[in-house]
């Protein structure tokens, strides 16, 4: 049974993802790409690293719903951008992602009303994540953060406007 | 967990790091060339001063993500040297062109941080994580002057063939994850080589290849080494590429990749493809910029003769050879484009060929250099290149790759013609020299360039002090 709701939420991650490199309209490839990182998120669920799950969530879907959030406000810009919205609106777009959606939801519920009936394997606890990251990979994370430094300052550097000197 | 041993051993590393965290809080202060320059200048020197202090220390494993050995302090030192001597070309070349030239310093502080971690990595995740401070920082460095529509387009070339290769990479360490349950290098050699692992790692070999711009991952190569400033390119061209290779050998050895008859066919068939294309690429070459890009493609191909010996003769020797090569290839590139950045007038690069004509008259200090740096390339007795070569026909006979030696002698032949044709044109007899580029003369550049100058022949003429040192730095 694991397997098949492995592979069920594999399958969903293959298709969106896909989708979100064919999609020529920028926001419908964000709802795609939303889907893709929850249906790896139920993979990680499925197989016991439900921390992983939540922060694959909170993260990653989390910060590109703000981004898709940006898009939308910056493009609201008077009525002429509700015709457009509209459009976005229609059938055709939300019909498929939400189809996959509930396939993910049904798997979600299958799983967290089953109590435990279906084996996960190794539940990883937030507290091994820690003991782990802060333990033998300590060097890992500082080294992390130096590479965020190093992007920060690249970032900074190549989106401000030229001083004159 | 972390001793005071384990930190000694790493000290080289923590002063890289704590001197980029100086150089950030400085520039957020007060905006200062000459103090963020000099301060770069000595966090590099200290660091370099502690690699024998944590030689003492070897080897170490420190956490299981890194293993501190002579190997990898080697590498930190060369690659700290080559750090400073791009510092100091920097200065003049960034202190006219850029309106706020002071992120260099601390980026190319995070690239040889993400170069040292590289050298010492023994488990990917400080493989993959070295590699993209590496490559971050790169990013920025090659895109620096962003007004400069070649300087920008180069970097986002860069950028996004670089996140496909990371994409390989990631990729690549999940299958041979998935296999071997572990992400040490040293869980391979006991695991039997299934189908997974050899798809796996002919995945990283494929990102790695990318880095090293080797045929066919080489399409970047051409375009970014001339759109990057120069001091960047000698940057990217000597402490990326040697990183990575460094590694490579390292994960090659400490993974018995040689048992694998397939994976040392795709290293082969890398290393004859990029002789033969680089050299070939080179040829009609009228950009000095471009040419110096193809003849590293050719040159990382030579390399890889001893990757693919490594795994047939000891991983001492070859650890030796890879040193060496690295040693003379650092010293030679650093002085070609340390000539470019010295020639290049502020408003431009002097990159093309039109630029060197009649340069022995006009500028002889510079044209010497060059030439000597071209003749070093091409392998010519005397120079450091030369016992480079000879290390990699020493590696080759040893384990007996007769295809690939003969395409190393075919490749140097025609290496030969085009870095002749560069001193041909420096020689020819200038009519216009109020046209030619001015150096602008500064100091620390030129002095650079003395340094480069006498360690060129120097290798060449008395190899053996460098060796010794190498022989010590045996892997494993």
């Amino acid at each position: 049974m694991l397997q098949i709701l492995f592979y069920t939420a594999a399958l969903v991650a293959v298709i969106s993802t896909v989708l979100v490199i064919t999609n020529a309209n920028a926001v419908h490839a964000l709802l795609y790409l939303i889907l893709s990182l929850i249906a790896s998120a139920v993979v990680f669920y499925l197989m016991g690293a439900y921390f992983a799950a939540l922060l694959e969530i909170i993260i990653y879907a989390g910060a590109i719903m703000v981004l898709f959030l940006f898009v939308v406000m910056m493009l609201n810009l008077g009525t002429q951008t509700l015709d457009q919205e509209r459009r976005w609106l229609e059938p055709s777009a939300w019909r498929w992602p939400t189809a996959m959606a509930t396939v993910l939801l049904i798997e979600f519920l299958y799983v967290f009303l089953g109590g435990g009936r279906n084996p996960t394997g190794h539940i990883v606890t937030p507290k091994e994540v820690g003991i782990t990251l802060l333990g033998p990979y300590v060097l890992a994370v500082e080294l992390a953060s130096m590479l965020l430094l190093a992007g920060l300052v690249a970032a900074y550097h190549l989106a401000r406007p030229e001083v004159r000197r | 967990m972390i001793s005071a041993v384990d930190l000694i051993a790493l000290l080289p590393l923590l002063i890289l790091t704590g001197t980029a965290i100086l150089a950030m809080l400085a520039i957020a202060i007060r905006r200062n060339h000459r103090l963020v320059f000099l301060l770069t200048v000595a966090g590099l020197l200290g660091a370099l001063a502690l690699v024998p202090m944590a030689a003492n220390m070897t080897p170490r494993t420190v956490t299981p993500l890194l293993l501190v050995d002579r190997y990898a302090l080697v590498f930190t030192a060369l690659a700290l040297a080559a750090g400073l001597v791009v510092v100091c070309l920097c200065r003049s070349y960034f202190g006219v062109r850029a309106d706020q030239p002071e992120e260099v310093y601390l980026l190319i502080l995070t690239a040889l941080l993400g170069a040292g971690v590289l050298a010492a990595g023994r488990h990917f995740a400080s493989f993959f994580l070295g590699l993209e401070t590496l490559s971050v920082s790169l990013f920025a460095l090659i895109a620096y002057p962003y007004r400069d529509e070649r300087a920008l387009e180069a970097g986002i070339k860069y950028l996004v063939l670089s996140g496909a290769a990371s994409g390989f990479l990631v990729f690549g360490m999940a299958l041979v994850y998935a296999d071997t349950g572990t992400l040490e290098f040293s869980a391979l050699i006991s695991a039997s080589s299934t189908l997974t692992i050899i798809i796996g790692t002919i995945l990283i070999v494929a990102a790695v290849s990318f880095k090293l711009s080797l045929v066919p991952f080489h399409l970047w190569t051409a375009d970014v080494y001339q759109g990057a400033p120069a001091p960047v390119t000698a940057f990217l061209a000597t402490v990326s590429k040697g990183a990575v290779f460094v590694l490579l050998l390292r994960y090659a050895v400490a993974g018995g990749l040689g048992q694998a008859p397939a994976l040392v066919n795709v290293l082969s068939l890398l290393a004859a493809l990029s002789m033969l294309a680089g050299n070939l690429l080179a040829l009609r070459q009228d950009n000095l910029k471009r040419l110096l890009a193809y003849s590293s493609i050719a040159h990382m191909g030579y390399l890889l003769i001893v990757l693919v010996a490594g795994s047939k003769v000891s991983g001492s020797f070859a650890a030796e050879a890879l040193l060496f090569y690295l040693a003379a290839y650092f010293v030679t590139t650093l002085a070609a484009f340390g000539t470019i950045t010295v020639l290049s007038p502020s408003d431009r690069e002097a990159e093309s060929l039109d630029d060197y004509a009649g340069l022995f008259h006009s500028h002889p200090w510079p044209a010497t250099v060059l030439a000597s740096a071209l003749l070093s390339l091409a392998g010519i007795p005397l120079t450091a290149g030369f016992v480079g070569k000879f290390y990699l026909f020493a590696a080759g006979g040893l384990g007996e790759l007769w295809t690939l030696l003969a395409l190393l002698v075919v490749g140097s032949g025609l290496g030969l013609y085009y870095y002749v044709r560069v001193i041909f044109q420096m020689a020819k007899p200038s009519l216009d020299i109020a046209g030619k580029p001015t150096a602008p003369a500064p100091l620390e550049a030129h002095l650079v360039l003395v340094v480069l100058l006498v360690l060129l022949f120097g290798l060449g003429v008395y190899p053996g002090g460098v060796i010794d040192l190498l022989t010590m730095a045996a892997l494993r």
